[in-house]
């Protein structure tokens, strides 16, 4: 029998080439996406050495709960103390902020696209002087190699410096690589450096640091100096080697590498199991072909398990070959991603690729098995052939009678749907939810595959009518050979489906979150103007000055303005650990109408006053007026009093406290966000006078944002404009990664359609005698392709929009209250699927195109 | 025999010294070799001749499914070796009918969508009146809405010949058209076409290697290795064994 795979494989090389075809291209997005992540984990561990290589050990204050950002400070008073310890040699204090953005000599702000814009005092065991000398003095400041050469700043000039609270001028004095002295370990951030007294001034941490880097003497032991640090100090400190402070580096770059990988991996596996659709398809039809020649085996002795076993053995060597020119097309594209990140001023250190071999054998396992496993269904349907198809010219395999597909399928889908709806209400931990949400929409897929070839043939008759009415016969023939084969069809359109259907549930989640924004913006905002910063990225703390507020606060035309901080896992109530935002409390009330249930945010003394959504005020049965005990990162408790309770928790989500409370305990001072309201705007007033504040309030606002160049405002309608912008290029990149599977989608419409014009030869030449015209020929197989796509996408949108209206039913109501299906643009999704699918079929038509008449005619 | 005089009708269709050459070198075959024929107008023609003499050849290149080596092949007043590709598609569509052996028919076609396909593709309605005598005349009105796989091999095959007939064609080629049936069908099949000739003045030719099946044409002409040897008209199943027997010896 594997004689009989073998032959099959080198025989039909080309049909062997578009079987491999989907799994070369899922192998090698599989590849490429661990051999990606791996060489990146690689390169920054050595980063994390590196940086962390100049310091023996790190004194900090210890921290309960919270994030590193939110880390207690140390009073720099702790330092001298600290230096006196036997065996130490060097200390250095550190701090440091994010939003600390340079502007450059023609006034406009340096922002990196994604990595932070960071302040730091320097030090001589992280910094390496490159040019000029290091900052000295409360006027000046030092700045990365690359920081400087990209934006042509020049040592002597004197540049403004956005910090957490203030801007203002520095000159630049020197240059240097950061991580070791010969290369600057840049990974796109920009660095602003100062020393310490000025750091701590600017940065906002007044006489305390973060920590106190140590360097021992070459003599002494770094263990023994760390156990006399930790007599010297008490519990509420911690002293951490060199090896620790490396792995929490480590850590904290693996935390965005895998969320990265993930993302990543799950959008590989998608388009692997798109690709188990194809392989299944073009398995199917190979061996309705062959039926004659499977008859013939039997009829001279095989066996239907031999006959299994050869569909098999053939798949698993489609597989293997796969697998090996994927995993090599895999490990070049990932050489291409880094090339392409890098050009994307992601600033990755130069590193080698490091393909594991971890990457190889589950390339393997993934490339054999989605091949083997697609297969299965069409190698055990074999088993039916009988000897005397030898003889019949037209036999065929008995198909799955329709009622057994409906109750299977119908079964099928149940079963993944109750999984999804599991995964959707979040009872479990993310990974379990993560699993069950993939296998049950992988079932969910598969269900409805088994049920579509039910309907697919009236559907393929609907939907090729306009054909058949606008082409005549080339759309006749279209919608006819559409319809004729109704389980291919349904299968090469379900590859189609399940691309589309994640498109429209990214599509209709999205509309329900601009639809509940703009809900929000509209009935429960009352603020004006919105301010913001460009700073930010991937670090989750945009932030601009303080002083932006107190500025704009100052001007006539503007009547109030609240400042925002926010700040995850930050307090903890109860044992628990919640989210918390900070706002001015005496005017919060002005500016956003959150559903007061009771009490105000403006009642009571705001620096002691907290206000908590109705959900935790019942869980933990106060009311206004009632005291909450409330734990911050800095292990400080204060005693809350409940000030307001409120029922809409999609503006500030379930906790707030007042900004001097924020003050008290965290050490960032930056503001998020903030809003303004106009004076003396109100709806009563004619639009006239409207437009007159709102013009008015621009020039003013524009006047003093001019010194903050990172800083924008935006009003209604522009931050509504802005919002959705954001939206919106968050699904384009989702539908970039979703491009490839519907590339593979889209190349087994062609494939399939390659193999059904092979099986129709006669028929297309008998065709071609009676006068088609070439053109006419090509014309009717690229519109049955199109056939198939539109059934394919409408399939998939249907389905994306029930599982994006669950979805978004199962989230959370502090993030979206609306369901909004955007019709146009799925209709357009739709639209753009018939043209693929009209390219898709080039291949195939023109193959259809240039049979000879003669030839096609005495085919079998 | 004696032949009759065919001076006064007009050709239909006509090979002038048309070869055709399969190969080169060593394996060249010479499937048409210099052959001169005319086919008359509202005549039936049938062509015999040993497996391997050049019919299907012959015909393939006159309906302008293939093109010859060298010579002509005029259909009507149209050169066919001066046409292009897709001219000669338009040709075979408008003025040209084509009967295979089997298979004729589109599967996914009605057998009516199958008769008017030449005029469909031309995107033309044909003769309304005379698609309904070609329809009638199968004997199969009931049966059009039909699709081919619910129709008997016969009934198929007359399927074929009312599509070739449906556009009016110069002339019909008909390769074997009752090679695939038993003798009561094919019997209906050849009355059917003799009918289209006698009443309708069709044009047909056929090839056929049944004495019987050539009985029911005008004339029969005999081809041996690619070129006419003979030819009998008014043929009789009698006469035409008695000449098959003299070409074989
Ligand atoms: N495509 C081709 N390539 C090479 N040789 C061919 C081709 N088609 C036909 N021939 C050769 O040309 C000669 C004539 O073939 P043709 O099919 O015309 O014979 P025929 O008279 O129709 O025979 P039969 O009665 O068996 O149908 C034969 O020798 C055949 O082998
Ligand atoms: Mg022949």
């Amino acid at each position: 029998m594997l004689k009989l795979a073998w032959r099959n494989v080198t025989q039909r090389k080309i049909r062997f080439a578009l079987t491999m075809l989907p799994i070369v291209l899922g192998v090698m997005f599989v590849v490429a996406v661990f051999t990606l992540t791996d060489s990146l984990r690689a390169t920054f561990s050595g980063l994390a050495d590196d940086i962390s290589s100049g310091i023996d050990l790190t004194v900090r204050a210890t921290q309960e709960f919270g994030s590193d950002l939110d880390r207690p400070t140390v009073p720099d008073s702790l330092v001298p103390a600290i230096e006196a310890v036997d065996g130490v040699r060097e200390v250095h204090p550190g701090v440091a902020a994010f939003n600390v953005v340079i502007v450059d000599g023609a006034g406009a702000a340096i922002v990196p696209q994604g990595p932070p814009a960071l302040g730091f005092n320097y030090s001589d065991a992280a910094f390496f002087l490159v040019e000029g000398r290091q900052p000295g003095g409360p006027g000046e400041f030092a700045a990365d190699v690359d920081t400087v050469s990209d934006n042509d700043l020049a040592i002597g000039s004197v540049y403004a410096i956005n910090g957490p609270e203030t801007v203002e001028s520095f000159e630049l004095v020197g240059t240097f690589n950061f991580g070791s002295p010969d290369e600057h370990s840049s990974l796109g951030q920009t660095m602003a450096a100062f020393d310490l007294d000025t750091a701590q001034r600017f940065l906002g941490f007044g006489d305390e640091v973060i920590d106190v880097g140590v360097v021992v003497e070459p003599d002494a032991s770094p263990a023994t100096v760390k156990s006399d640090l930790e007599a010297l100090l008490d519990d509420s400190y911690e002293v951490i080697t060199q090896q620790a402070a490396a792995d929490e580096q480590r850590a904290d770059f693996d935390d965005v590498l895998s969320i990265f990988g993930t993302i990543l991996s799950v959008f590989a596996f998608i388009a692997l199991f798109v690709s188990a659709f194809i392989i299944n398809n073009v398995f199917q039809i190979t061996i309705s072909q062959r039926v004659r020649e499977l008859g013939l085996w039997r009829s001279i002795g095989a066996t239907p398990g031999q006959l299994v076993q050869s569909v098999l053995v053939e798949s698993a060597a489609v597989g293997a070959v796969a697998t090996v020119v994927g995993a090599v097309a895999g490990v070049g594209l990932s050489r291409v991603l880094m090339v392409v990140l890098r050009a994307g001023g992601f600033g990755l250190p130069e590193g080698p690729l490091s393909v594991r071999p971890r990457t190889l054998v589950l390339a393997a396992v993934v490339g054999v098995g989605v091949s083997v496993a697609a297969s299965l269904s069409p190698a055990l349907r074999t088993r039916r052939v009988a000897p005397i198809a030898a003889l019949h010219p037209d036999y065929l395999l008995d198909r799955t009678g329709m009622r057994r597909r409906l109750v299977g399928g119908t079964a099928t889908l149940a079963v993944g749907a109750v999984l999804v709806a599991l995964a959707l209400f979040n009872l479990f931990g993310t990974v379990v939810t993560l699993v069950l949400a993939g296998v049950g929409a992988l079932l969910s897929f598969v269900g409805i595959n088994i049920v579509s070839p039910a309907f697919a043939a009236v559907a393929a008759r609907v939907l090729g009518r306009p054909v058949a009415a606008l082409m005549r016969v080339p759309g006749r023939l279209a919608r006819d050979n559409a319809a004729r084969n109704p389980r291919r069809t349904a299968s090469t359109a379900g590859a189609l489906m399940i691309g589309l259907a994640l498109v429209a549930l990214a599509a209709v989640v999205g509309a329900s979150v601009t639809r509940t924004f703009v809900k929000t913006l509209e009935n429960s905002v009352e603020a004006d103007y919105f301010v913001s910063s460009s700073a930010g990225g991937f670090n989750p703390n945009a932030g601009f000055p303080v002083q932006v507020v107190d500025d704009l606060a100052a001007l006539d035309e503007i009547d109030s303005v609240a400042g925002f901080r926010f700040a995850f896992g930050a307090i903890q109530v109860n044992g628990s650990v919640k989210d918390v935002f900070a706002g001015d409390m005496s005017i919060l009330d002005e500016h956003f109408d959150t559903d007061l249930r009771s009490g105000a945010m403006a009642s009571g003394d705001p620096a002691t006053a907290i206000a908590l959504h109705v959900d935790p005020a019942e869980d933990l049965g106060v009311s206004v007026g009632d005291t909450l005990e409330v734990t911050f990162p800095d292990n400080e408790t204060d005693t809350l009093t409940v000030a307001a309770v409120f029922g809409d928790a999609r503006i500030y989500g379930n906790w707030v406290i007042d900004t001097s409370t924020w003050d008290r305990h965290f050490n960032r001072s930056d503001f998020a966000f903030a809003s303004a309201t106009i004076a003396g705007f109100s709806d009563d007033l004619d639009a006239a006078s409207q437009q007159r504040l709102l013009d008015e309030s621009r020039i003013a606002i524009d006047g003093v944002l001019e010194a903050y160049p990172t800083v924008q405002a935006e009003n209604r309608v522009e931050f509504r404009q802005s919002q959705q912008a954001q939206l919106d290029s968050l699904l384009i990149v989702i539908n970039v990664f979703l491009a490839l599977s519907l590339i593979i989608a889209f190349a087994g419409i062609a494939i399939t359609l390659a193999l059904s014009v092979f099986e129709r030869t006669r028929e297309i030449g008998l065709l071609r005698a009676v006068g088609m015209t070439r053109r006419q020929l090509r014309r009717s197989v690229r519109w049955e392709a199109a056939i198939v796509a539109t059934f394919g996408a409408v399939l998939g949108v249907a389905v994306g929009v029930v599982a994006g209206v669950a979805a978004t039913v199962a989230m959370p109501d502090s993030f979206v209250t609306d369901i909004a299906v955007p019709v146009g643009s799925l209709a357009v999704y739709v639209v753009i699927s018939a043209l693929l699918g009209l390219l898709a079929a080039a291949f195939p038509a023109r193959r259809a195109g240039r049979m000879k008449i003669l030839e096609a005619i005495a085919h079998e | 025999m004696t032949s009759s005089p065919v001076q006064t009708l007009t050709a239909a269709a006509r090979a002038v010294a048309a070869t055709k050459i399969y190969g080169s070198g060593d394996t060249e075959v010479r499937a048409l070799d210099a052959i001169e024929v005319t086919f008359e107008q509202g005549r039936f023609t049938a062509i015999m001749g040993p497996s391997g003499s050049g019919k299907s050849t012959l015909m393939h290149c006159m309906a302008g499914l293939d093109t010859v080596t060298s010579g002509q092949v005029i259909i009507g007043d149209t050169d066919l070796t001066t046409l292009s590709e897709k001219q000669l598609t338009l040709l075979r569509r408008d003025h040209v009918g084509f009967v295979f052996q089997a298979y004729n028919l589109v599967p996914t076609l009605t057998a009516i969508e199958n008769i008017t396909l030449p005029m469909d593709l031309a995107g033309t309605t044909g003769d309304k009146a005379w698609i309904d005598d070609v329809v009638g005349a199968t004997g199969l009105t009931d049966r059009v809405k039909h699709r081919p796989n619910e129709l008997s091999g016969g009934q198929q095959q007359r399927v074929a010949v009312a599509r070739a007939l449906a556009g009016q064609p110069q002339i019909i080629f008909a390769d074997e058209p009752t090679g695939n049936v038993d003798s009561n069908t094919a019997a209906e099949i050849l009355g059917f076409m003799r009918n289209a000739v006698a009443e309708m003045g069709q044009t047909i030719v056929m090839v056929t290697h049944d004495p019987v099946a050539a009985s029911y044409a005008d004339r029969v002409v005999f081809l041996v290795d690619g070129k006419i040897v003979d030819e009998l008209h008014e043929p009789t199943p009698a006469s035409i064994r008695d000449h098959m027997t003299r070409l074989g010896a």
